[in-house]
């Protein structure tokens, strides 16, 4: 494809290896899913691994705000699309979403 | 044009509009009948596949009337099933949060063919985490703990079997049901994604209860093994 192709150096993949002489010396990420993938593979075969900030991201595209077809009508548990109160849980959710917003934007407020 | 034709002309137009979502919607049709007539439930295209199906489930008990597996069956019931995120928060997005139930009222999400009842095959030999939450804080529990169990955070095998949520008088209690209960590995590891994944305070009181031990003493909560 390209006309000068530059051949990487191969390095190993960096581990890190630890004795442990008690359960409570484990690290607190060691049941972490590294970096958070999108798509990964375990021993043994691949796993769907999706992170929360993937999820939530997922939350406000075109497919997933229409409502579900066959939604059972429990009153008070479940909220018809056309009902005021789907309207409250929109507003409510993304009230906390900009709460969490502000909080991350404080931190980049400069005094000139 | 007299009132019957006025009524005659707004239920055809009713049913039309069911037969047409039905066909084209990735969810499935679910009644209070358990006995499952279900419809194969994929992924559409262009949506992310989750790793399982999962289905929602709902139960409400009135706190005097005894429990026993009867009226448990009989009490909860399915919602619906999902094999993508876009169907999952096409559900969940019209479920009340579960700070805003009411009464004795418990919300589950297992994996597809499991009842979430320690009589279902996949219970018999398993056990549950709970944390106890204070009230104000189930919505954002909740959410996170089914968010991590969808995204497969647990890394356990197939030995998760779903997540409940429960809503009582004082304080609302999250679990987290297993296969295995005696697979120390994998009720630890369980327990420390938890502590991740929900940000627990380090002191954070966890109980853990086989299904059998629930079984015998009639009871979800009470009797737990505590581990601190």
């Amino acid at each position: 494809m390209s006309a000068n192709t530059q051949q990487s150096k191969s390095c190993p993949i960096p581990t890190r290896v630890l004795h442990l002489k008690d359960w409570s010396q484990l690290p607190d990420c060691y049941s972490q899913t590294p970096g958070g993938t999108l798509f990964s593979t375990t021993p043994g075969g691949t796993r769907i691994i999706y992170d929360r900030k993937f999820l939530l991201d997922c939350r406000n595209s075109p497919i997933a705000r229409t409502p579900p077809c066959c939604l059972p009508q429990i009153p008070g548990v479940t909220i018809p699309s056309h009902h005021p109160m789907s309207k409250l849980q929109e507003l409510k959710e993304e009230l906390e979403e900009e709460k969490d917003l502000a909080a991350e934007d404080n931190q980049f407020e400069m005094d000139i | 044009m007299n009132q019957f034709e006025h009524l005659q002309e707004e239920d055809s137009g009713d049913h039309e509009e069911m037969k047409d979502s039905s066909e084209s919607d990735g969810g499935s049709i679910n009644n209070n009948n358990n006995n499952i007539r279900r419809k194969m439930v994929t992924p559409d295209a262009g949506e992310h596949p989750l790793q399982y199906n999962y289905t929602f489930w709902y139960s409400r008990r009135t706190p005097s009337r005894p429990a026993n597996t009867q009226s448990y069956e009989q009490n909860i019931r399915q919602m619906g099933t999902v094999a993508s995120v876009e169907q999952f928060w096409k559900f969940y997005s019209h479920l009340v949060r579960p700070g805003d139930l009411t009464g004795h009222s418990d919300f589950h999400l297992f994996k597809e063919g499991i009842k979430p009842m320690w009589e279902d095959e996949a219970n018999k030999n398993g056990g549950k985490w709970i944390i106890r939450l204070r009230k104000g804080l189930a919505s954002r529990f909740w959410e996170n703990i089914i968010l991590a169990m969808l995204g497969e955070q647990f890394m356990v095998g197939e030995e998760i079997c779903g997540v409940v949520v429960s809503i009582r008088f004082q304080e609302d209690i999250l679990s987290i049901w297993n296969k295995t209960a005696n697979d120390q590995v994998t009720t630890s590891r369980i327990r420390d994604t938890l502590r991740r994944v929900l940000n627990l305070p380090p002191n954070t009181i966890m109980e853990y209860k086989t299904h059998n031990d629930s079984l015998k003493d009639n009871s979800s909560f009470r009797n737990t093994k505590i581990t601190l």
